[in-house]
């Protein structure tokens, strides 16, 4: 696999700094794809296949959670830090606002 | 008042298109499509009226004249659109990764990305004839994937080059040819004036190239109908959105009837997104008559024209009636009910966004439960809609003698079967697809193919073939085939071991966004929603003779799956391709191709490669190979 664009080290008392980071993927990848979480880190693709890497975090961690909802995940929350057999699960991203949702007619 | 003789054709290289990539054809060059109709005067609808259109100057220079108040617009004008400013990126291809599986070619709304197979030796005599710069920029385009040149060089001692390109003046930039390729053949690539410049003369190289090696298109792949001009009935230019799912849905109807009809037959519109972006004002994408009267009516429309067509002789030209969800579900459902029990042949299409798209979202009959849509807003008190979504493949099943399809482009064998079998049926037939909106549904441009497979895998939309011709009982007709663990209530991802069901569906789309709490748990009302799409896959179970019957216990894994490797050689794309058990490199398996079962081999999985016993290889995706064996195509002997 290609190495990633960019890397961020996560720390667990600075939430903030690694969702900082991953807003950089808005203008520095392409339409996002999916996401892949490790046990040790997280991976942000676009459709190009480039990625953002996020280390020091995996599916088994508390902050999953946040990290995965500021990119648009789709994942089941009850169950994502249920440990798995495969090295690594996998989500799609995609999901937008609709348009005029908040409109009556 | 400039007149057409003051400037070059429309058709031809000129200062807004210096490579005349705005011009009729689409593989191939072509010119105007002429009628004899003294209100349409073609060449100068297209010289004068369309290059006012394009440079702009229509509004203020152009007289109302016999065209617009008759509402008329000759073939295809659609083509002459140039939407390359549209986008910031475009497509790139990566000739040494292909495969030529032709899924981009057939999932692309646009008709932007095209293919072409020559066979070598006539490809050299093309490519010698070419100036140098030419041939070095054009040689770029050509891939040698093992479907169309290792098999065949092998058989015959010549193989097939093969060439993807992109239309630069029809690309959106929404990126689904990039997300459908299994095999990261295309990458999206940020225009620049030198790449765009390339792009459009290695366009112009393509046109003028010739047509396909007919020798190299195998008939039994439906995937590569795509690959002759007769199939571009729907030509790029068309205003849809980026991405949208009805397009492609859209081309695909016209392939397979321009496959079996060329341009010999015809399409009645219902009002709805469909007319108003394939027939803006003055730009056509249709090279088949096609007529709009009202949201309601069109069924009606289509009766008239039946027995006007069948007075003149032409009973055996299909006629397609086209409709959204407005058309068929609501505003038009008695017409649509009146015209199937009638019994008119008639083919019927329904583009199936599950929202009145058109005037801005809002809820249809066939909008999902707990949908937040415009007139069923979710809110304080009621949380999106509280009905029942209604199931339109149901209701026309019970009118008599009417064969019905529920089917989405994502699964192309399955959707150009149920093409196919609808025309070939005598009598009326509908065709219901799912198709995203992406705007009113709440994703991405490029998420149409993916949306409509999880629509499937999750039971919020169950694929269906109903063929009176099959039996007598309903039991007989009724085939699930295609649908994931058509025996089980939800399909289990083998890899997680979890149901995936509807409320994981609701889950990758906005409109369903606000159902789930800062913790994302569902709603109540999701919870039902789910329950409603369970007893409607079920109550399809019990039609179809198949409720109660359950799957074979699923061997639990001794170890974890391995982790994705690069093939060895060839143009392996390093993914577990996930084929049911036994589907393995050199496993013996079976061929429908449509003249009886063909035994083979199954002799790589990465690509996936089959040798048939007539010594033909077909070449697919993973996904095709999957939906082939869902659907009884291919099996194990």
């Amino acid at each position: 696999m290609a190495q990633p664009l960019a890397t961020h080290h996560h720390q667990p008392e600075r939430l903030d700094e690694t969702l900082e980071f991953l807003k950089r993927t808005r203008s520095e990848l392409r339409t996002l794809r999916k996401v892949r979480a490790w046990v040790d880190r997280i991976q942000v693709f676009d459709v190009n296949g480039d990625y953002f890497e996020v280390l020091g975090v995996g599916y088994t961690h508390d902050d999953v959670r946040e990290i995965l909802d500021a990119v648009n995940t789709a994942y089941r929350p009850a169950t994502i830090q249920q440990p798995c057999s495969a090295p690594f699960k996998e989500f799609k991203t995609g999901r937008r606002h609709p348009w005029a949702e908040d409109r009556v007619m | 008042m400039a007149t057409a003789n003051d400037h070059a054709s429309m058709n031809k290289a000129h200062d807004r298109d210096p490579h005349n990539c705005n011009s009729y054809g689409t593989l191939v060059d072509d010119g105007y499509k002429k009628v004899s109709l003294p209100v349409l005067d073609v060449d100068d609808f297209n010289e004068r009226i369309i290059r006012a259109y394009e440079e702009g100057t229509a509004e203020k220079s152009l007289p109302a004249d016999l065209s617009v108040s008759r509402s008329i617009v000759p073939a295809g004008t659609a083509t002459l659109r140039d939407f390359s400013y549209v986008a910031p990126e475009i497509p790139a291809y990566i000739t040494e990764e292909c495969t030529g599986c032709m899924d981009c070619v057939t999932l692309c709304p646009d008709t932007a990305i095209l293919g072409k197979v020559v066979g070598e030796n006539d490809w050299q005599a093309r490519m010698d004839r070419l100036a140098d710069d030419d041939r070095e920029l054009f040689q770029k385009s050509w891939s040698e994937p093992r479907k169309y040149y290792g098999g065949p060089k092998k058989k015959t001692g010549e193989g097939g080059k093969f060439s993807i390109i992109i239309d630069p003046s029809k690309c959106k930039g929404c990126a689904e040819c990039v997300t459908v390729c299994d095999d990261d053949a295309l990458k999206m690539v940020n225009k620049t004036d030198g790449l765009m410049d390339d792009i459009q003369r290695t366009h112009r190289l393509f046109k003028e190239f010739g047509p396909s090696d007919e020798r190299y298109i195998n008939d039994n792949l439906l995937i590569d109908m795509m690959l002759k001009e007769e199939t571009h009935v729907y030509v790029g230019g068309a205003g849809s959105c980026a991405g949208c799912g009805e397009g492609t849905a859209l081309r695909m109807m016209c392939s397979a009837t321009g496959a079996k009809y060329g341009n010999d037959w015809g399409i009645i519109a219902a009002t709805g997104c469909n007319t108003v972006y394939t027939s803006t004002y003055p730009y056509n994408p249709y090279l088949v008559p096609w007529s709009n009267s009202l949201f309601e009516n069109a069924p009606a429309y289509a009766m008239g024209l039946r027995m006007r067509w069948d007075q003149k002789g032409w009973a055996d030209k299909p006629i397609w009636c086209i409709g959204g969800d407005g058309a068929m579900f609501d505003i038009g459902f008695q017409s649509l009910s009146r015209m199937l029990a009638a019994g008119a042949n008639i083919k019927v299409m329904i583009l199936d966004t599950q929202v009145y798209s058109n005037t801005g979202g809002q809820a249809s009959t066939s909008t999902f439960m707990g949908q937040n849509a415009k007139m069923s807003l979710h809110g304080k008190s009621i949380s999106g809609k509280t009905e029942r979504r209604k199931e339109i493949a149901q209701i026309a099943m019970m009118h008599p003698r009417t064969y019905v399809a529920q089917t989405t482009c994502a699964h192309v064998n399955h959707m150009y079967r149920c093409l196919l079998d609808a025309m070939e049926f005598d009598g009326p037939a509908v065709v219901c697809c799912y198709t995203t909106c992406q705007p009113e549904h709440g994703v991405a441009d490029n998420m149409a193919t993916d949306q409509a497979r999880l629509a499937v895998d999750t039971r919020a939309f169950p694929m269906l073939v109903y063929d009176p011709r099959k039996g007598a009982t309903i039991k007989e007709r009724l085939s699930l085939q295609g649908n994931p663990a058509v025996n089980d209530d939800w399909w289990v991802n083998p890899k997680t071991g979890d149901a995936v069901d509807f409320i994981d569906f609701c889950r990758s789309e906005g409109r369903f966004g606000k159902h789930f709490d800062k913790d994302g748990n569902p709603s109540e009302t999701l919870v039902s929603a789910r329950q409603e799409r369970l007893e409607n896959w079920r109550q399809l179970q019990e039609l179809a003779g198949v409720l109660g019957k359950k799957s074979a216990p699923r061997k639990a894994s001794a170890s974890p799956p391995p982790a994705p490797q690069r093939a060895a050689s060839g143009n392996g794309n390093g993914r577990q391709v996930g084929l049911p058990s036994g589907y393995q490199a050199g496993a013996k398996i079976r061929y429908e191709g449509g003249e009886g079962w063909v035994d083979g081999v199954l002799t790589s999985v990465t690509p996936v490669v089959m040798r048939l016993a007539d010594e033909s290889e077909i070449r697919i995706s993973a996904d095709v190979m999957k939906e082939a064996i869902a659907l009884g195509l291919v099996a194990l002997q």
